[in-house]
């Protein structure tokens, strides 16, 4: 399965432990957040396809090794990879859209364990599961404008399913979550505390039939209640309505600033600082990602996603991913220089092409593998 | 709680039957294998139909035409709101207004609705913006927003277009820096009191009248007689503060005609201002969201400067001033804020038209009636050519109404002083004739849905008396036809008065020879776009002529033209009609123009040709007039019920084998409208939807019976998982969460 140039890859990037009916999956990369690299997709993906065909697997169940469950795709690799060619980078989001779909669309029950950090792709890899346990020390985000990306792996499919404008908030600011937010908003399913992790994975491991309510039962009697912090951008979701509801992300910025000078909240002029950080090509795109994600099935906002991420790694319209991975990832400067340098400078036209096909005879768009059995609700999860 | 159960049980084992089918009648097949029941089987069209042959999001852009995303936005707007009702049934978001309210809460909720838009910006520039590009804005969200609910479009339209218009068209710049920036921030409530009870269509007859008093330097309003009391006024009833007076100028003893004034009708509190009586006009049977009231003005006086004094003014000495002299002319003037509001209900017409054939399509690809023998399955209502040639021609004509409405707009945009009489008249033509078709369509569509075209929530049959509205107000219909015919009629006299060319209207065509057509008409050329304008061209030419000649005759016999006419009215009539058919012909035939071979001008091609040819098999002036021979007749309406089809069969089973080509064409043409639409409520919700789509991952394991577990261990399974299924599905209709929530997997 290894087949591009990226390094260290070891079959031990993913471990499996076999119960009786019960596969666990554990992302073991942990020096690198469980960055998923290109092993690992290609496992992943071989797995929940096997798995799917097997009738002696009911559930599947997905955590991290060490502090994160999963910090996302590695783009640092990526992004090198596709300097030289970005066919090779695409073949890489290929995989890892098709892996969000199949999740996305699984027939079987997928408990993900998110016990630390879970972005980008981490998120892509959980939230289209039917479960998705949190606990004390799970902190979620979405980062990718800060990272002249956007949030792909399907998230303008969740995100704007998100009560109000709330996605919008979180795709476009990278905002960062807890576990009680998490859960609140929808995002989890469960919050269970980290210390009870052991006694439910025991639990469901003895599962013997995929009955869905009968899991949601297990993890329900392990689950606490926990308590949305005083802090929480969560409460003021009039403000984050009446404010990311805005047509464009010009409106939504100066609603923003409307808001901070009625009022200073903290967390209002962390929004827009971190707006102003982000690519601004990113924030167009973004926005209008999420848009349209609300009229989509995640099939479609995949096809989306691929389209998007091909034009951001080959690099003809803009080359804010570049970009951004320098000044994040590798010279850890912070300080991008996007171009174009400023929200007006980004015309629509510039945002169009981005969701136009790849002129270039070889590329075409993500094929889906077709799911036979797909019901007409199996899709939602959210 | 026992009960509850024991119907949620006796529930089940009527589902289980269903799927057991253990019963010795009709199937002798395999004694275990699972075969869901039809009645079980519902899935969503999509689902089982092949892919489209076109791509949808282009016929989207084709037919919204511009401002998608805008659109889209205020969709969204909507869906995340709990003021719009908005109910989850898996990933898809429904909206639609609560119609088992009362009047009052209706009213209520419509104000609420408004001030939720405003607080996110969507009438942004809708007064104070300027050019085609805030135009078109305002244009595609009011199509948005008629789309959720009439009552919530015409209370925004009577706000912004009319009192706003007016003030814009009317009013100069004294009145532009006082109330524009106002209204647009809602900061005052406009309305629109022209009507009264005596006269609403010929508003130079209303009996209103204003005087001025030059002592106080003040304009007094007076309600005469009880036929002058203004009625029908929008927004009168509970909310607005100000108002447009329309009235009879008198000034020093002599009437100067209508003109328009601004009177406060209740201060900022709500309490109505002295002087002004209203009254509440009551429940209607449709756009109960709108307060429609009745107004009288008891000597209210008003500041001299609340004259509209863009056309005519008053010195403060009490004199009359006016640049334009010819009372007729000024009184025309007058009359353009009423041109955009044709254009939005013709438009919007179009829009709700939408809706019912997207709904009463997608309902016949899952409704099932009648077997044609023993033990066969039933046959879906859409394969029968009978429902064809109910629903897919009304189809054909929505597409090509949608293009003229873009096309009307376009102009309307792009406006300039010498296009008035043009705008005029294609406006007048397009409303008269897309909302007559969407009452039209909306009944066949009520009916095509059977029963469940009864229920509020399936919108249809509602809509009929939510849009019945649409052929009376800003111009009775026929009212509106009578004026194009005789703008057709002025313009046929001018040309030969003149001894000019025709230009403008599409009137070209009388430049030139009469069109021939061919006296065989087959099934080629029916399709040919140049033969079916060559038609329409020459049944509007020759109605035209044949008018002009009877009006003449009337006025050498010493009679008025206004008495030729209304003497003349089927005529009239029929030449009102020629006209609107070919003008929407001919947008058709542009629109389909713009479009790049490949399978999307394919199908506007077989579209644009049902439309023609329906609209020949229709109307009767075609034969009455001999445009048509009989054999020709006769062709047309061979090609109309079987499109695609060359070989004959009369067979009912070969018969739609034969069609299945051109009906999968047909069949796809919803999704183009689904996707324009984005409606999201369908028929079936409660009945179908709610419990056989919820079960539907159920059946849909094992009876996709490829490679499936040796069936013997899978019935127990599935029977016991059905029934939790669908216990859950009732505790969520009991508890009112959606299903997924219920069943206790998220």
């Amino acid at each position: 399965m290894p087949s591009s140039s990226s390094t260290n890859e070891a079959p031990d990037q993913v471990l499996v432990e076999g119960h009786l009916f019960v596969r666990k999956i554990v992302l073991n990369r942990p020096m690198q957040l469980n960055a998923l690299s290109n092993y690992m997709i290609s496992r992943l993906l071989e797995l929940f396809i096997g798995y799917e065909e097997d009738p002696d697997v009911k559930l599947i169940i997905l955590k991290g090794n060490g502090r994160a469950f999963c910090a996302g795709g590695d783009v640092a690799a990526v992004a090198c990879d596709s300097e030289g060619n970005w066919r090779l980078g695409a073949k890489y989001f290929w995989k890892e859209y098709t892996l969000n779909y199949i999740m996305a669309t699984y027939s079987k029950p997928q408990v993900s364990i998110i016990n630390g950090i879970v972005m980008g792709g981490g998120a892509g890899a959980s939230i289209h599961g039917r479960f998705r346990v949190v606990t004390e020390n799970t902190v979620f985000a979405m980062p990718e404008t800060a990272l002249g990306l956007y949030p792909d792996v399907g998230a303008s499919y969740y995100l704007s399913r998100l009560p109000g404008f709330f996605g919008e908030y979180l795709g476009l600011t990278g905002t960062r979550l807890d576990g009680a937010e998490m859960l609140t908003c929808g995002l989890a399913t469960h919050f269970v505390d980290s210390m009870k992790l052991p006694l439910l994975e025991e639990a469901l491991c003895k599962i013997n039939c995929y009955d869905f309510s009968n899991i949601s039962l297990i993890i329900e009697n392990h689950a606490d209640q926990p308590k949305l912090k005083e802090k929480s951008s969560y409460h003021r979701l009039d403000v984050i309505n009446r404010c990311f509801s805005h047509r464009t992300v010009e409106e939504i910025l100066s609603a923003l600033e409307q808001e901070s000078a009625k009022k200073n909240d903290d967390w209002i002029s962390a929004a827009i600082q971190s707006l102003n950080k982000a690519s601004p090509t990113s924030l167009k795109i973004s926005l209008r990602l999420i848009r349209e994600g609300r009229l989509q099935g995640v099939g479609q906002c995949l096809v989306c996603d691929y389209r998007m991420t091909c034009h951001a790694i080959r690099g003809e319209i803009n080359r804010d991913f570049f970009e951004g991975n320098r000044a994040i990832l590798v010279d850890k400067d912070k300080n991008p220089k996007w171009k174009p340098s400023s929200l007006d400078q980004v015309s629509d036209s510039m945002v169009d092409r981005f969701f136009s096909r790849i002129d270039d005879e070889d590329w075409e768009d993500l094929k889906l593998p077709p799911r036979s059995n797909l019901p007409a609700l199996a899709i939602a999860k959210l | 709680m026992a009960s509850q159960y024991d119907r949620v049980s006796f529930r089940t084992q009527v589902l289980t039957r269903h799927l057991r089918s253990p019963s010795p009648s009709p199937p002798p097949a395999l004694p275990d294998s699972l075969s869901s029941s039809p009645c079980l089987s519902y899935s969503p069209p999509e689902l089982s139909e092949p892919p489209f042959v076109f791509d949808t999001k282009l016929m989207r852009s084709l037919l919204d035409g511009h401002n998608i995303q805008d659109r889209d936005w205020l969709f969204n707007l909507m869906m995340q709101s709990n003021l719009f009702n908005p109910r989850k049934l898996g990933h898809r978001t429904f909206v639609s207004p609560d119609h088992n309210q009362s009047m009052e809460q209706e009213r209520a909720m419509t104000m609420k609705r408004i001030e939720y838009l405003l607080d996110r910006g969507v009438y942004k520039g809708w007064i104070t913006g300027n050019g085609a590009e805030a135009e078109l804005r305002k244009l595609a969200l009011n199509e948005v927003i008629s789309l959720y609910d009439h009552s919530l479009a015409i209370k925004l339209g009577v706000h912004f277009s009319l009192w706003g218009g007016a003030i814009q068209f009317f009013g100069t710049k004294r009145h532009h820096e006082k109330w524009l920036q106002i209204t647009e921030e809602y900061g005052i409530k406009g309305c629109f009191a022209m009507t009264e009870l005596g006269h609403g269509s010929n508003v130079r007859g209303i009996e209103t009248i204003t005087t001025y008093d030059s002592t106080s330097r003040e304009f007094v309003i007076c309600t005469p007689c009880e036929s002058a009391q203004k009625y029908w006024i929008g927004g009168a009833a509970n909310h607005a503060t100000h108002t447009i007076v329309f009235s009879q100028l008198n000034i020093n003893g002599k009437n100067q005609g209508v003109h328009a004034f601004i009177a406060q009708i209740r201060d900022a509190d709500g309490n109505i201002c002295p002087n002004i009586r209203i009254a509440d006009c009551g429940h209607k049977i449709g756009l109960n969201g709108v307060d429609n009231g009745r107004i009288w003005f008891d000597n209210v006086r008003i500041p001299r400067e609340n004259l509209l004094n863009s056309v005519a003014d008053v010195s403060p000495d009490g004199q009359y001033l006016s640049v334009i002299s010819d009372p007729d002319q000024r009184f025309a003037a007058f009359l353009a804020p009423l041109t955009f509001g044709r254009i939005t209900i013709a438009v919007c017409a179009v829009y709700s038209s939408k809706v019912g054939l997207a709904t009463a399509i997608r309902y016949s690809l899952s409704r099932r009636a009648f077997s044609l023998a023993a033990n066969e399955p039933e046959i879906l209502l859409l394969d029968y050519p009978s429902h064809q040639h109910r629903l897919l021609p009304l189809l054909a004509k929505t597409y090509a109404m949608s293009f003229a409405g873009n096309y009307l707009k376009s102009i309307y945009v792009q406006r300039t002083p010498e296009m008035n009489k043009t705008i005029h008249v294609v406006s007048s033509a397009f409303k008269a004739t897309l909302t007559w078709h969407n009452m039209r369509t909306l009944q066949e569509c009520r009916e095509a849905c059977g029963g469940q075209g009864l229920k509020t929530e399936n919108l249809v049959g509602h809509f009929k008396s939510e849009y019945d509205v649409q052929s009376t107000f800003e111009g009775d219909n026929n009212v509106l036809m009578q004026q194009v015919s005789k703008a057709l009629l002025a313009e046929y006299v001018a040309a030969k008065k003149q001894k000019k060319s025709f230009k403008g209207l599409w009137l070209e065509h009388m430049n030139g020879s009469s069109p021939v057509i061919p006296s065989q008409l087959t099934s080629s050329n029916l399709r040919c776009s140049s033969i079916q304008a060559d038609i329409f061209c020459l049944r509007e030419r020759d109605l035209l002529e044949h008018f002009v000649s009877e009006i003449s005759a009337h006025q050498k016999q010493g009679r008025s033209k206004e008495y030729a006419s209304v003497m003349n009215y089927q005529l009239a009539e029929d030449l009102g009609r020629a006209f609107a058919d070919k003008a929407i012909l001919l947008t058709f035939i542009e629109t389909e123009a713009k479009v790049s071979n490949g399978p999307l001008k394919n199908v506007l091609g077989l579209l644009r040709s049902l439309y023609a040819l329906t609209i020949l098999e229709e109307d009767a002036s075609f034969l009455r007039y001999g445009y048509l021979s009989r054999e020709n007749a006769a062709s047309v309406r061979q090609e109309v019920s079987e499109p695609g089809s060359s070989g004959q069969s009369s067979d009912l089973f070969s018969h739609s084998a034969v069609t299945s080509a051109s009906l999968r064409l047909f069949v796809i043409l919803p999704w183009g409208i689904v996707a324009t639409v984005h409606h999201p409520r369908r028929l079936l919700r409660q009945t179908l939807l709610k419990l056989s789509l919820s079960l539907q991952p159920l059946l849909h394991l094992p009876a996709a019976a490829q490679p499936p577990l040796p069936s013997s261990s899978v019935t127990p399974l599935v029977t016991r998982r059905l029934i939790s299924s669908v216990s859950s599905a009732f505790k969520a209709t009991f508890t009112g969460h959606n299903f997924e929530d219920a069943s206790g997997m998220s």
